[in-house]
């Protein structure tokens, strides 16, 4: 139900933004802005190209709104995002890359109780441990891998956020978790 | 003669074939499973197997094992707003106009210049010339190439202008629309990659 208010509501304000009102994109904005950051971020690896990249993308969604069909907002996002997301990849490959400002990545905690400073060292080596092997997979993996067991879309949303088929889309996601797989075997045997 | 091996023995390897064949193909499909993308006879032949070969069924845990891990990837907090701030007022672009018909008038007037100078025109319509040629310069001239006109005109003017040529400094004007050309065309590049900087990098 209130899910349904929530669309309806999108409706409206994408609505008006394709009229030219900013203070309704800008709402837009702050619905989704946190998940285009965080899609950036383990796409890109750390938090200086991530902010470029994700104010770039809702600049280009607002200037190109107009050309955005019924569908899945969300999705749409995601798909300008990507495309930004590639482009400065390939910028990114051109220039040697700084990891001075990559941001660690600190897994969540499967319970809440404060963690011992072993569990604390482990869970911080193991967040670095699957940024490196983000970083390892091809793109086109990476990103249907953020996508769905990140950002946890479904199939259909990744397939649309990618302008790819559902089954690239499985293939994707089925070969990069393989790969990282490879790359996490020590911890995998842990974490059982 | 063909029953060499044990018939036994024959099925074993023939079946040991198969799973491994079967092992191979269904690979791709564990990834899917855990999704519950697979038809329902697909996810059949998928536990089928598991149950009876202890490499998918470890390769299937594993896979579980990576996914849980990736769901423990936190979604950060964002380190500032992303909304975008009113545009100011846009002067550039309607500068940037004038600047390139200022630019292509001005190329223009040289190509006309130098074809005429080259095919000896002056000599023969030296007064229709001028008039057409201080028309256009009249026009070009606001959009910002003034300043830099006057002086070229006057550097050159003793050295290169032959007395028996023409009366009016053919070579001169040449060399002053070289100088408005290069000027406006590269005030022209310069705003354009501003603006495309610009864009980019809008902030709040
Ligand atoms: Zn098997």
């Amino acid at each position: 139900m209130s899910d349904r208010i929530c669309k309806m509501e999108e409706n409206k304000l994408i609505e008006r933004s394709k009229q030219g009102d900013l203070d309704c994109f800008n709402q837009l904005v702050e619905m989704y802005q946190r998940q285009v950051y965080n899609l950036c971020l383990r796409m890109l690896g750390n938090t200086h190209d991530a902010e470029d990249v994700t104010q770039g993308a809702f600049i280009s969604a607002y200037k190109g709104i107009g050309r955005f069909k019924e569908g899945n907002f969300r999705a749409w996002l995601f798909r300008i995002a990507a495309n930004a997301c590639r482009d400065q990849l390939r910028l990114l490959r051109r220039r040697p890359a700084s990891s001075l400002d990559a941001l660690p990545l600190d897994l969540e905690l499967e319970d809440r109780r404060a963690p011992s400073p072993e569990e604390y060292a482990i869970n911080q080596e193991l967040g670095e441990h699957i940024r490196h092997a983000l970083a390892g997979l091809p793109a086109d993996q990476r990103m249907a891998v953020i996508l769905r067991d990140i950002m946890e879309l479904d199939y259909e949303e990744i397939a649309q956020a990618t302008a790819s088929s559902i089954g690239t889309v499985k293939s994707r996601i089925s070969r990069g978790r393989a790969r990282l797989r490879a790359h996490l075997k020590q911890y995998v045997e842990l974490f059982p | 003669m063909w029953n060499f091996f044990p018939r036994d023995f024959v099925c074993i390897y023939r079946e040991m074939f198969k799973r491994k064949r079967e092992c191979k193909k269904l690979k791709g499909m564990l990834s899917p499973y855990i999704d519950e993308q697979l038809s329902p006879s697909e996810v059949k032949r998928v536990e089928r197997h598991i149950e009876e070969c202890a490499v998918c069924r470890r390769e299937l845990e594993s896979l579980r094992a990576v996914v849980s891990l990736l769901h423990r990837v936190p979604m950060v907090a964002l380190p500032r707003s992303f909304t975008i701030a009113a545009r100011a007022p846009r002067r550039r672009p309607v500068a940037l106009g004038a600047l390139r018909v200022a630019t292509a008038v001005a190329v223009l007037l040289l190509a006309f210049v130098f074809t005429s100078d080259a095919l000896h025109l002056f000599e023969a319509g030296r007064v229709e010339d001028r008039s057409t040629l201080q028309g256009y310069t009249a026009t070009s001239t606001p959009a910002g190439g003034e300043t830099f006109e006057a002086p070229d005109a006057s550097d050159v003017q003793p050295e290169t202008i032959d007395a028996s040529e023409s009366t009016w400094p053919v070579r001169s004007v040449e060399l002053a629309l070289i100088g408005v050309v290069v000027v406006l065309g590269g005030t022209t590049v310069i705003l354009w990659q501003k603006r495309r900087r610009g864009e980019g990098l809008k902030r709040p």
